[in-house]
């Protein structure tokens, strides 16, 4: 299967500029766990905030999130892959990497996000069509 | 054949299986084409929505004739039929957001994620064919009904971010508006009642193991 068959295509971002109050609450507000960031002035510039970082990096170190910018915390550059890669390369790749999500891009755009959730749900797809799971 | 196994596999059973198999695939091509005529922006290929839900009307009407005719054993006859009605409703569904689709001006930034819907729904149903092979042969259908609960709430968490842009559509009058959200909610229910077979089918599954 490939990625584009999973991905999810609708991305939420959040400029930089913004507060990481900002991000907490359009994460909370849309029920997701990551923001794509731009940055502004660098179109094809892009980080990547999840909850992971606003806990880890903010929450549990007593800072409160309205004096943060979510630049000061995001994670760059984002790892893109091409919408042909397979389910089995996309998890190699987030193993290597260490990374939870995988944005997938045609030339410089960004078409869709592939998280692990996405991955798991469709192996689970897969082995019900009886295709090979890796 | 695990029917041919429990029952008396006689040619009324054989009639009632190769109709379901015929009125699910029928439903698989009246999504594909609802997919396409979405993705290339052709209206024309409505039309094959259309004659595939009348075709599809026929089939369910002759599954149960059969089924009341003495197909299989009086306690399953209900299920089946059932069954057969639910799969009539998602061609009920797909025909009416078809229809709706006719006639609404679909805001661009929300057309991908309609597009989207419309794919995920014909690789459902492609689903619910695999189900019902697996059924037949006496599978277990559980890791077939969880791949369908899967795309569902994929298509739930489309349907909420589609409903949220929405809200921010400013629209020209009531009917545009109207056939505007009929659209969507038509779209995006599809999944719902495809998911209600795919339960029943385990429940059918199911009496036949008992």
């Amino acid at each position: 299967m490939k990625i584009d068959e999973f991905m999810t295509t609708r991305i939420a971002s959040i400029d930089g500029d913004r507060s990481v109050y900002d991000a907490i609450e359009k994460m909370v507000d849309r029920r997701i766990r990551s923001l794509l960031v731009k940055f502004t002035g660098r179109d094809s510039d892009h980080g990547v905030i999840t909850a992971r970082d606003v806990v880890f990096k903010v929450l549990a170190k007593g800072i409160n999130p309205t004096d943060i910018k979510v630049s000061s915390i995001a994670a760059r550059p984002i790892v893109c892959v091409d919408r042909e890669v397979t389910l089995a390369e996309a998890a190699t790749l987030m193993e290597k990497s260490h990374i939870a999500r995988l944005f997938v891009c045609e030339g410089e755009k960004i078409i869709g996000v592939a998280s692990l959730l996405d991955i798991m749900s469709a192996s689970l797809i897969m082995r019900a069509r009886g295709e090979n799971v890796p | 054949m695990f029917l041919k196994k429990i029952f008396d596999y006689g040619k009324k059973e054989e009639r009632v299986i190769e109709n379901i198999k015929q009125h699910l695939e029928l439903l698989c091509n009246a999504c594909d084409s609802f997919h396409k005529a979405m993705e290339e922006s052709d209206k024309n290929l409505v039309r094959e929505v259309v004659e595939s839900e009348r075709q599809g009307d026929s089939i369910r009407r002759e599954i149960i004739a059969n089924i009341y005719a003495g197909a299989f054993l009086p306690y399953l006859r209900p299920d089946l039929c059932r069954f057969a009605e639910i799969v009539d409703r998602v061609f009920d569904s797909l025909q009416e957001t078809a229809f709706s689709y006719l006639e609404v001006k679909l805001p661009e930034h929300i057309r991908d994620e309609c597009v989207r819907v419309a794919f995920l729904n014909a690789r459902m149903c492609e689903m619910l064919v695999i189900s019902f092979d697996a059924m037949l042969n006496g599978e277990d259908l559980r890791e077939k009904t969880l791949a369908i609960r899967i795309y569902e709430k994929k298509i739930d968490d489309i349907k909420f971010t589609i409903v949220k842009d929405l809200r921010q559509i400013p629209v020209d009058d009531f009917w545009q508006g109207r056939i505007l959200a009929e659209f969507v909610s038509g779209l995006t229910s599809i999944s719902d009642t495809m998911e209600d077979a795919s339960d029943h089918l385990q429940i059918i599954g199911v009496s036949m193991k008992s």
